[in-house]
Parts: structure tokens; sequence; C-alpha cells
């Protein structure tokens, strides 16, 4: 078999193939020494990729998974300990404005804020028993991501991708999908220390309608394909003549080769994010064409486009930060109806096509909301006890971990910090959280620092 | 020890009293102590003394003695005192004891690590401590447990650097300077040769790129070419020094290691309006060749200094700025936590910047590799908490902090901020008037503008009395109308929707019906309206396009006869219609009565009306005093970001484990012990200590500052420092490959004033530099080029490919300086964000492009500009896709690849000589013939391809897409991005 070297200097003497055909074969030598290509990880997988539905804000784990019969109770009484340092929350107990239901086999009951997502509960794994660091928003978010509230970490999908690598070689390993841009903003997806091919590639952004979300740069709107393509050889002959007189330097012909994968890639990429093929009634599964769901009903069927594609880890948005309700829980509301349908019909669509099994759905936000009323009928920010769900990826289906003391504050039963949560999703994915390590300014650095615990009762 | 002097001594400590000698131990607690050995003691010494006894041995080389945490469990005292935690058992109390949470793994991390205890056993602990933790076992913890600092003081970094002889070497003909005798002495012991001179094409882009950050121009390529000689090289060595660009270029490689930014990222991005005065003292202070050492100074203590004048005390806060530009948490609401933060970031900056050490390891715990004790971080730690850089709130949010301001000008500059903050409030007020008045206005407006249904003459129906077939839309887009609103048939359902209005009316008699609508082009023109009187039934027409006559609403459709009560009606209908019809309302008006109170006839009382113009009177005297405030309005301050000493100056608690809700013993103020050589500074009471940090730093004495400067040097101009991890002298970065030279380099350094361009002169003079990148026996002798025995290729930094880009198009505006986020709002980004503000109009050098963290500039992005988010002196090059997209498809690659090309085909009319030039301006040669021939079919191929388009896609100017194509093609090609 021909190296990469042995072709470089066939190719460089005018040996007899094309130099597109030298191009292509360079690309794809690279994958067996290039960081991005696929990897086996430390432990058989369960699950080969990742789709992450962040609510951006904090959705009220009393409002939505974690029903609280003494919280209906003692409505409008006196919380009786201290509520946690940092709040400016009254004592005043809130219930729930909706009522919870009994849904499926399992009977886990959910409120009528997702009845949609409600009719998939038994194939969700619902923690009611998440804690995390970072009071405020920006310090949460970062904790979610980076697994750290102050300091530049490398995003969960860029140790993931670090990990694992990638499947397509023409797409992101990492992809988010109309990202926020306060909270951290890039830092959420950024790489840090790891190598730049681990960062996580923005596809549009907060605020951009989802139909026109793509990647910066993948397009150019005056010259058209056919004229780049010439353009490109003509770029790559340049770099050949240099290359043959710059003697063998492997960043030549990665420059060379980038050119070749992005010329791949601005072709690929629209591809995905373009949903004119699918049919109508995928489109109305996800609640496509219809107000309230559109939008994030989009970013869902793109999730699901990049996770057959090929895409490692996949972060969708509800965007721009929606679930802040300092003041009337009530507008948690119509947040749910934009997100509800669309959440089920990606649980509907994967499952249907047999992706569910080996893709990790993993649900929630920053932090819950406190169980005591701020301002007249908001809720406050909760790391103390607040729940996420999982599905699929080898996960148990209609199962609850955990769970929060009688008012749904403190999550006090098998209690998952946010590091254990991402041990978990290491684990799942075939990574060992400790043995996952990155050498940066003299030390070891792993996604749970020291921390994390891998809680396997949520396996299947 | 005589009985009191124990008590006195267990009150002074603090302690639990301890059990006197083993002597006194009563006969019933001698079970309790067997039950120590069997149970206890076994457990203790099997799962617990390798990390926690004071034989441990811990850190590279042994460098740290003592049980991990501080914490001994081999004495009685130690398990009693514990560790950095605070004691790990308290006889009789077990949920007090920490030994006992870590057993269970509650609230503190599992003990032993590798796994939980058997359940008995820790129940066997718990007993024990129950029973009061009876402990026989004698001796004291050992006084110095810790670092070794002695040993540490042995690490090649951390003694103090000398000058050493150049040595000799065989081939005394190639140095050109004492460095090269150096360089060429580790060649010549492997048994290599250096390389040839690199050939003055190569050299001199070299040259030009390393010192200026851009290219040569092809006269300046030329004129080197035919006078190559020593004399020549010097000539432009002290040119390029003496530009104006040095200090773009060099002062942009500190700006890295200050992590500049022109916003805090972070939590809550916001602006830094002021973060360019900095920015610009750096460049300045590069550009005058400020010494070093006063830089150093300047930076972290410029506020406390004497000035010999205005401008130099503006410009010593300015340096200062230094501390303040780093990224924080600004929304912590633990508020004293974020001060610690703070401090945190700026003794971590100071650390890697200017002594190549990573500190902010030992904020929780002795560092584990380095010889820098907890204590030591905490002596620094005072003097940053000392000092004030978070200061205000922002967002007028009291949970986000601000950051410390102050005013340039002196003393004047102080009445002229609270001149300024007292009009700020004045104008606000004001402001808040206006507001208000306007508000009012357009309230009492609506009023005086309301038809209520109540108020006007006769009897009213209005359209939510109405009876409505068919649905109707309802709407108060055009306005007036009576009542909250009107209804509209949406164009659609023609002939089928009705609307009656059907009176109460109180008595019998004649009665005007007036129908209301505004008439606006779109609407119906044949509106059917059908009266049913006292009598009979008429249908007329209207035509709702027009306005109507009575006050632009209501239309008369007659006088009727009509009974009292509910037997009249007015029915609207849409059929036979084509545009829009609305209905509004009906009235019914004792004939007559209309022209005698025209004024009720309209339904606006007129006390209404004078509210009306009295608040109008009123908005417009504010807005004239708004104006004339405006008018008058003191100069806005100049100012900057910079820090001041707190109003108290506190030495530091030690936060345990970096918590600063559990402190531990007080630090006084002071700096690394192990890097101290001679006697340590003195820390007055009354002020932080900046300036005795900033002066033991700077000073010659300190082992590691001019070392870590001159290396920086060094991997600026070789692509690779003498000590390659340049921002880690510890023990876990490596070694010098040439420890003679860098000490050498060092002391010169600091002999010479700490003079940046001569060490830079020295550098690039020597035949080290000048070698070509072409060696090949040193290539297989030394890979990785650690002996220096060639030059290497180097990825150039995302600034020179974008200035290169913009001296090419000749787009490039060399008037540098000042405010970039002046427009920016006081949150660069946030949530709603679509991001990504356009830098393409901004033509200045890279250095000033803003830099908005977590949001950078594409180019900077791609092309792996420095994380300003932490002190980085050393950039990735990395070589990824989105490079490429961004050279094939950006904006700005494009727009300047034709600015390019519609210069060269202005300048140069034949085609071969006009590839050439861009290849001179480009890459500083000539193209091959190969290139040249290239370029030829290319351009022939890509014309004929542009004929073939489809007209809508054809550009104007085929020659011009053609040139652009060839411009672009080169600024994406490999050699564009790498320096030999």
């Amino acid at each position: 078999m021909l190296t990469r070297r042995d072709m470089l200097r066939a190719a460089s003497a005018g040996a007899g193939f094309g130099y597109l055909a030298f191009l292509d074969q360079l690309v794809r030598a690279g994958d067996a020494k290039d960081a991005t290509a696929a990897k086996a990880g430390h432990h058989p997988a369960r699950a080969k990729r990742v789709i992450f539905l962040f609510m951006h804000g904090g959705p009220s784990q009393v409002d939505t998974f974690d029903p609280k019969p003494e919280l209906d109770k003692r409505d409008g009484q006196e919380l009786p300990f201290e509520p946690a340092k940092g709040t400016t929350v009254s004592k005043k107990l809130m219930k729930s404005p909706w009522k919870f239901k009994k849904y499926g086999e399992s009977g886990i009951a959910v409120s009528d804020l997702f009845p949609e997502t409600a009719k998939h509960v038994d194939d969700l794994c619902v923690i009611n028993s998440m804690h995390t660091e970072g009071q405020s928003h920006g310090q949460a978010v970062l904790k979610l991501h980076t697994g750290d509230i102050a300091l530049t970490r490398p995003s969960v999908g860029s140790w993931v991708t670090y990990g694992l690598g990638t499947e397509n070689r023409n797409l992101p390993g990492f992809v988010t999908v109309c990202p926020t841009r306060g909270h951290g903003g890039a830092q959420n997806y950024g790489n840090a220390f790891l190598p730049a091919a681990f960062q996580g590639m923005a596809i549009g952004a907060a605020g951009v309608p989802a139909s026109s979300a793509t990647i910066k740069n993948v397009h150019n709107p005056e010259v058209p394909a056919e004229l780049q393509r010439q353009q490109l050889d003509f770029m790559q002959q340049l770099n050949k003549e240099y290359a043959a007189r710059a003697g063998v330097d492997d960043r030549l012909e990665a420059t060379a080769a980038s050119y070749e994968l992005a010329f791949r890639m601005q072709a690929a990429v629209p591809k995905v994010t373009d949903i004119r093929s699918e049919t109508k009634e995928t489109l109305k599964l996800y609640g496509i064409g219809e107000k309230p769901t559109d939008e994030f009903g989009r970013q869902c069927l793109m999730a699901r486009r990049f996770a057959e594609a090929g895409v490692r880890y996949i972060q969708v948005t509800h965007n721009s930060f929606k679930w802040d309700q300092h003041g009337n829980i009530k507008q948690h509301e119509p947040n749910a109806k934009e997100v509800d349908k669309p959440i089920a019909g990606l649980l509907a669509d994967l499952k249907s096509r047999g992706l569910l099994k080996d893709t990790l759905v993993v649900w929630g936000a920053e932090f819950g909301r406190t169980p005591v009323t701020q301002g007249k009928d908001g809720r406050d920010h909760n790391p103390q006890g607040f729940t996420m769900w999982l599905s699929g990826g080898g996960v148990k289906g209609g199962h609850v971990h955990g769970a929060t003391d009688e008012f749904g504050y403190h999550a006090v039963k098998d209690k998952v910090h946010m590091h254990d949560l991402h041990a978990t999703i290491l684990h799942l994915l075939g990574l060992d959280h400790e043995k996952l390590t990155y050498r940066h300014a003299g030390r070891d650095f792993r996604l749970t620092d020291v921390y994390g615990h891998v809680v396997k009762d949520l396996f299947a | 020890m005589p009985r009191l002097l124990l008590a006195a001594a267990a009150l002074a400590s603090g302690a639990v009293p301890l059990p006197t000698a083993a002597g006194q131990e009563k006969a019933a607690d001698k079970a309790a102590l067997a039950f120590f050995e069997n149970k206890i003691r076994p457990v203790l010494v099997k799962e617990c003394y390798s990390c926690h006894s004071a034989e441990t041995r811990s850190g590279t080389g042994g460098l740290r003695k003592g049980g991990k945490g501080g914490l001994n469990l081999d004495t009685r005292e130690g398990i009693r005192k514990g560790g950095d935690s605070g004691p790990a058992v308290v006889p009789g109390k077990p949920t007090e004891s920490l030994l006992i949470h870590a057993l269970h793994e509650d609230g503190v991390a599992l003990m032993p690590p590798k796994g939980k205890l058997p359940d008995a056993v820790v129940a066997d602990f718990e007993k024990w401590v129950k029973m009061g933790a009876p402990d026989p076992r004698d001796g004291k913890v050992a006084a110095v447990a810790g670092i070794d600092l002695e040993k540490g003081r042995q690490f090649w970094s951390f003694r103090p650097p000398q000058a050493h002889p150049a040595p000799a070497v065989t081939d005394a003909a190639w140095p050109a300077a004492d460095l090269d005798r150096f360089v060429l002495a580790r060649l010549e012991a492997a048994g290599l040769k250096p390389a040839a001179d690199a050939d003055p094409r190569t050299l001199i882009r070299r040259l030009h790129l390393d010192l200026v950050g851009l290219p040569p121009s092809p006269d300046e390529v030329e004129a080197f070419a035919k006078d190559p000689s020593p004399a020549a090289y010097a000539k432009v060595v002290d040119a390029l020094l003496a530009s104006p660009r040095f200090g773009e270029r060099w002062g942009r490689h500190w700006l890295d290691l200050a992590r500049y930014a022109d916003s805090n990222g972070k939590d809550e991005n916001l602006t830094f309006h002021e973060a360019y005065r900095y920015r610009d003292y750096v460049i300045r202070a590069f550009n005058q060749d400020k010494p070093f050492d006063r830089f150093v100074v300047e930076q972290l203590a410029g506020d406390l200094l004497p000035a010999k004048d205005q401008a130099e005390r503006d410009d010593l806060l300015t340096a200062t700025g230094f501390l303040v530009v780093g990224p924080k948490i600004l929304a912590e609401r633990d508020k004293p936590k974020l001060r610690w933060d703070v401090a945190d970031e700026q003794i971590d900056t100071v650390g890697k910047a200017f002594l190549g050490l990573t500190l902010g390891c030992a904020r929780c715990h002795d560092h584990k590799f380095d010889p820098v004790p907890t204590a030591d971080y905490y002596a620094l730690a005072g003097i940053f908490t000392s000092t004030r850089t978070v200061n205000g709130i922002k967002l007028g949010n009291a949970a986000v902090s601000g950051w410390m301001l102050r005013p340039l000008g002196g003393l004047g500059a102080e009445k002229a901020v609270a001149a300024r903050a007292e009009y700020d409030a004045k104008l606000k007020k004001l402001q808040d008037e206006v507001k208000k008045a306007k508000a009012d206005l357009a309230a009492v407006g609506e009023k005086a503008a309301a038809r209520l249904p109540g108020k006007l003459l006769g009897f009213t129906v209005d359209n939510p009395d109405a009876t409505f077939v068919g649905s109707w839309k309802p709407s108060t887009f055009t306005k007036p109308y009576v009542g909250d609103g009107y209804v509209h048939d949406d164009k659609a359902g023609k002939g089928e929707k009705s609307a009656t209005f059907t009176p109460k009316l109180p008595k019998a008699g004649e009665y005007e019906v007036l129908v209301s609508y505004t008439g606006v082009t779109g609407r119906a023109t044949n509106v059917p309206v059908t009266v049913v009187f006292d009598g009979g039934e008429k249908t007329v027409t209207l035509d709702q396009s027009k306005p109507p006559k009575i006050d632009g609403l209501f239309q008369s459709v007659g006088t009727f006869k009509f009974k009292a009560g509910s037997d009249g009606s007015v029915t609207l209908s849409n059929k036979g219609t084509e545009g829009h019809v609305i209905a509004d309302a009906v009235r019914f008006v004792p004939a007559g009565e209309l022209a005698k109170d025209p004024e009720m006839g309209m339904g606006v009382p007129s006390e209404v009306k004078a509210a009306a113009a009295e608040a109008e009177a009123k908005l417009k005297k504010l807005e004239a005093d708004e104006a004339a405030l405006k008018k008058d309005a003191p100069p806005a301050p100049r100012m900057v970001m910079a820090v001041r000493d707190e109003d108290k100056v506190e030495d530091a608690h030690i936060n345990i484990r970096g918590n600063p809700a559990q402190l531990g013993a007080v630090v006084p103020r002071g700096v690394l012990q192990v890097a101290t050589v001679g006697p340590k500074p003195t820390f007055p009471a009354n002020q932080s200590g900046r300036k005795e940090l900033a002066e033991w730093v700077a000073s010659p004495a300190n082992p590691l500052t001019a070392r870590v400067a001159v290396n920086r040097v060094w991997h600026h101009l070789f692509g690779a420092g003498l000590v390659r991890t340049v921002d880690n002298f510890g023990i876990q970065g490596e070694k010098p490959s040439h420890p003679e030279l860098l000490d050498t380099l060092a002391v010169t350094f600091a002999k010479n004033g700490w003079s940046h361009k001569k060490l830079i002169r020295e550098v690039v003079l020597s035949r080290a530099y000048r070698q070509s990148i072409h060696n090949p026996q040193a290539v297989t002798a030394d890979p990785e080029n650690r002996l220096f025995g060639r030059a290497t290729r180097r990825r150039v930094e995302a600034e020179v490919i974008r200035d290169t880009i913009l001296t090419v198009s000749g787009k490039l505006d060399l008037n540098g300086g000042g405010p970039v986020v002046a427009h920016f709002p006081e949150r660069a980004i946030d949530n709603q964000s679509q991001g990504g503000f356009n830098t393409d109009p901004i033509l200045k050098r890279a250095v000033y492009l803003p830099v908005i963290r977590n949001d950078l500039t594409p180019l900077f992005e791609v092309f792996d500009f420095a994380d300003p988010d932490v002190a980085d002196g050393q950039r990735d090059a990395t070589t990824v896709s989105t490079q490429a997209l961004y050279l094939m498809n950006s904006t700005f690659a494009n727009g300047q690849a034709k600015a390019a090309a519609e210069r060269l085909i202005a300048e140069e009319p034949d085609a071969g000589k006009r590839f050439a030039l861009l290849f001179r301006r480009a890459l500083g040669r000539a193209p091959t013939a190969a290139e040249a021939a290239a370029a030829t079919t290319f351009l022939a191929d890509y014309k004929k391809a542009i004929d073939t388009l489809p007209t809508g896609q054809k550009p104007k100017d085929a020659n011009l897409a053609a040139w652009s194509a060839v411009c672009l093609s080169v600024f994406g090609c490999s050699e564009f991005r790498f320096v030999e």
C-alpha cells in the first residue's frame, strides 16, 4: 500500500495518475492518521452518537417531570427550611399550575406541558435528582457544556469527537444547531486546548431561522461550483509546484487536502440541512409548517439528518433563552408548545428508523427552578435539584432515577451531579471518563476533572 | 509538660484536649484501646498510610513530603488536627468527623479512593469515634510537611542565570556573533553542520514578516537581492526596528500574553469600550523600546508610581489595564467569591506571562509539580485582593458587576467626571420625564381620539353588540373607530356575511341614522345597508373606500321613524362587494340634535381636548429642556481600565481547598519563596504591595523573568523556544536545549537595559537566524530541530495572512490605534444576538480589529488566533477545512481578491508581467515557468467557462473575474501561509 509520502513523491515526479485522483487518495490515506478519523473507545459502546436538546434558561422540574403532591398540598404555605444561598426568592411554596397525568406502561407522570413527549415516556429515563454548580446562567451553562463554571475547558462534544472521531469525513464530527451566543457562547462548543479539529461547528445561530441555518462560509454566493472547481485546481497546481520544491512536509499535504475536504463539505452540508426531500408525514411529525413548532421542529429534524449522516455529537438549542421565568411561570406553556411536538416527533422518527437504539437523546438545561416563588408568580434558578432525561442509546426506558425532597427543591435520593451525567454519557459511548485525557500545560485534563461517577443504574 | 502549660497550649491551639500519657488511662479504657489496636490501626496502616503519613513522598522527584492534603493519619495529633479541610476525627462526634464522611462519601470525596470499605469496617470506625477515638499513638506531626523549598531551588529555572563565555568551535569562520558559537558548538558536538545561508529573497521575506508582520515590497526584495551584504542587511534590520509597524507586530505578541480583548466574554459578554487604550499603550511601549523591567512594573503597579507629568501619569494608569482586561464571571452572585476569582485570574496571568509558571494550581492545594506551596499563592492573593478590579454594576442589574474605570487627565479629570456624572443624572431624569410625558400624551390623546359609544350624542350600537352572520375579523388597524375597534369581512365569503345593529331606543320618534367607518382605498365601494324602520325597509349603498362626511367617521344614511324599543335595525352586508367591508357602529340621533351640539356630536368632551393640548405643550417644553441640557453637556471624561488599591489593605486567609467560605490561616503578603534570591521584599501596611511585587518580578535577581522574556523572543524568531514550553518553566516544562545560551542571553538582556530591540537585533543578525531551511543531514539527525541547525518552515499567524492580503490588494490602512468598539452596546453579545459583527470594512492592521471573546472575527477564529481568555505565548498552527472554506468563500477573501485584481489590471497591462507582479507582492518572488504557464492556461479556461454560463450568472467583466480567481488562488495557496 502506498503511504502518503510515497504518493506525494509519485505525484511530484509526475507519475501517471491524475492529480485529482491523487488528492482524493491523499485525503483517504490521511484518514488513518487524521485526528478526526473514527476510532474505537475504551469499552464496547451502547450508543454511537448523542443528540442533546438544550432548553436554555432552565425549565422547572416541578412543572414538567417531577410531580410533588406535597407542594400541591402546601401551596401558599411557608418553606420549612432556608432557601438556597444566592437566590432572591420568598419562602412561599407555589404548586404547579399544570396537572400531572400518568402515561404508558410505566405509568410515569408527566405534566400537561408535555403531552406529546409523554406518549414516549416508556422510552425515557428520567433523572429527577440532577444537581450542579452555578447559581447564574452563565456559570451553569458553562458547567453543563464544559464541566467548569469559569475556566476555559473543552465542550462535551469536543471530548466525544476527540475520543471517537467522526464517521463521516465530509461533515464535522460535532455540530450545534442554532446555538446561543450569550452565557459563554462559542465557549460552550469550543475545543479549548484540544486540537481545533474537535471544535463544534455552528449551524446558524440563535435568532437565525432554522430554515436558513448553515455553516459559515460554506457557500460562495458569486462563483458557481464549476468555476470554483477550476479555481481550486489551479491553486492545487500552485500547491503542487511548491510542495515539489519544498520537500516533504505533512503540513503542505494537509493544506492541499483541506481544500478538497472543504469542497466536498460544501456539497455535503446543504444536503443534510435541506429538508425538502422529507415526506409530508415526516414534516408533520415534527410540527414543521405549523406555527409554534415550525422552528424547533426544523432543528430537531436536522438533528436526525445529521445523526443519520454519521455526525457524532449533535446539539439542538431551544433559543433564545426562553425558559427563564422569574415572573409568570405560566410562560412555560408557550415555550413547551414550541418544543413538545418536535421532541416527540424526533423520538418517534428515530425509533421508526432504528436509530434510537444507538442514539442517546439527552434533554435538559443548565438548572431547574425553585418550588418557592420569586416575585408574584415566578421561580428562581435552582441548581440544587432538577430534572434531565435520557432516551435510547442503551438507557432504561420508562425509568425514573433519583428524587428531590418533598417540595422538589434539593436532590436527595441517588443524586446525579453534572459530572456524573458527563461520566455516564461518555461511558454509554464507550469512553472511560477517567481515561479520556489530554495533556496540556503540564498535566492531564479530563472532562470530569477529578470528579464523576458513572450512574450504571440508568443502563438498560 | 506541666499541666498548666499543656492546658494553655491546648486552648491556644483551639484543639480538643488530648488524653495525656498512656499511663493515666483508666482500666475501662483498656478495652477501648484494644478495639483500636484490633479494628482500627490495621485498617489505617493498610488503607491510609501510603498517602497520609509523615513518610509519604509525592510530586516529581519526591519534592513533596508529608500526607496528601496536609493530612497525616499516623499519629493521634495528626488524625485529630486533620489536614487542609479540618479535623479528621472529632472524638465522640462521628457527624463532625471528616474521616467518617469520607468513608461514606458523604459531602466529601470517597476514601480510600479506590473503593468503599466494607460496611462492617465503616461501622467500626463510627463506633470508635463515638467511644472518644481512643488512640495511643504518640508523636508530633512533622513540622516541615509540605514542599521542600531547598530542593526546589536547585531546579535549573530557580537558580539565578549566569553568563557563560562563548564556547570554542571548530568552524571559526561561521559564527557572526557569540550566540552563533553556542549554537555551532552543540551542532559540532552532534557531528552536524549548520545549513547554508538562506537565499536573499527568502531571508528578506522572513525578516519583514518576523519584525513588522508585513511582506517586503517588490522593490525592497529586489534591492536586497542586488546587495545582500551584511551591511545592507543590518541597514534593513535597523529600518524595520525603527518602523512604527514593529510595535504593531511585537505588541501583538505581548497582547497574546495579556489575554487582551475588547469584551468580557464568559457569562456576561459586556463591551470593554476603553480597552483599546491599553492595546495602544502596549504598541507604543514596543515602538519606544520601553525597557522590559519598566514595562513589567508599569503594568502591575503603574498607578502607584511617581510620574513627571500628567501625560506620564495617564500612561502609567493605562498600563494597569493589564490587570483589568481579563475575563470575569460578572454575574457571579457570591461577590466575595468573584473577588477571589478575579485575583486568581490575575495571579494565573502574572505567573504565565512574566514567570512562565502555572500558579493557579496552588489555589486549592500545594502545587503538585512545582515548588509553590499554597501559602505562597495566598501571599500573592493578598496583594490582588487588596487591589480593586471589580467595581460597580452593569446593565442596571445589581447581580452583574462592573470593573474599575479611572479618568485620565488628573485632578481636573476627577472634577470632569463628577460634572459628567451630574449631567448624566440630570439628563436621565429629564429623559424619564420626557418618556412619561409622551406616555401621558399618548394616553390622553387616545382618549381625545376615542369615540366612546356612551359619550356620543344619541343612541349608539357598537360592533360588540351587533349580531353577525359569517365570520368577521376584529381589527384596530385603521383609526379612528367607535369603542375598542371594528370588524371586517376579511374580503372573503362574499354574499354570506352580514352585521345587524339593533338599538334599544328610549322613545319613539324621528332618528337620523349614522353608520361609522373610515374610508380607505381597498374597501368595498358598494356596501348594501338595509334600514328596518317603523313602516318599512330601505336599502342604500355606501362607498367605504371614501371618508364619510362627518368627522371622517360617520355617514348619514337618512332620517327614519322608529318605535320605542328594539323593533328597528340596520344591517350591513357584503353581498355583491369586492373590497373589504367593515362594520364598526351605527348611531341613532334624534332628528335635528346633531346641528345643535356639533362637539358632543363627535363624542369628545372639551376637558379631554384641553388635557391633550396641555400634555402636548408639556412634552414640547421638556424636549426643549433636554435639547438645551445636551447643548451644554460637559465633555465625556476620558476613562481607562485601571486598578486602584482597596481602601483597606489586608493579608489573605488561605481558602481551604480554594473555597472562600472556608478560611484557614492568614498569610502575610509576599512573593514566591522558591524564586526569591536574597532578602524577601517587605510589604507596606497602607498599599496593596503591587509595587513591591512588580519590583521583585522585574529584578535582575529574579531567576525567571529575563529567561522567560528572551526565550519568547527566540520562540518568535525561530519558531520554537530554547525552552519549547514557553509558558512553563516549571518542573513539567521542557528543559532548555541550550541552557548556557539561554542564561547568557538573559543576563545580557538585563544588562543591556532590558531592551527588546537590542536583543532582537542581535538574534536576527546572527547566522543561526539567517540559515536556510534545507539541511538534509540535520533533518535526519535532529528531526525536531532542537539544535537549530536550519531554519524551520513556520505557519504565519492570522494577522499576517490578513495584512498581507490587504497589502497585495493595496487597501491596507496604516493609520492605527483608537477605539474600535465605540458603537457596540453595553453587552457586546447577548442571547438574542445573531452575532458576527462585520470586520470587512475595517482596513486597519489586524492588531486593531475588535477582539470579541466568544465571537472572534472568522479569520481569527479559523487561523488559530490566541485564546483571549488566557495568557498564551504559543499559538497553534492547525490545518483545518474551515480555513479552506474561509479562503474560498468569505466576503473578505473574495472582496480583497477582486480589489487586488483591479489594482493589478490598472497597473500592469501585460498578463505575464501582471502575474509576476502578483507573485512578487504576495510571495516575494517571481513565478516559475511552470507556474506562469499554469496561470495562462487557467485564465483562458476560466474565461471560456464564464462564457458558457447563463446570462444571469455571468460576471460583468470576465477578465476581472478571472484575475480575481487568480488572486484568490494565490491567497489560498500553501506557500502564502508559510514563511521559510
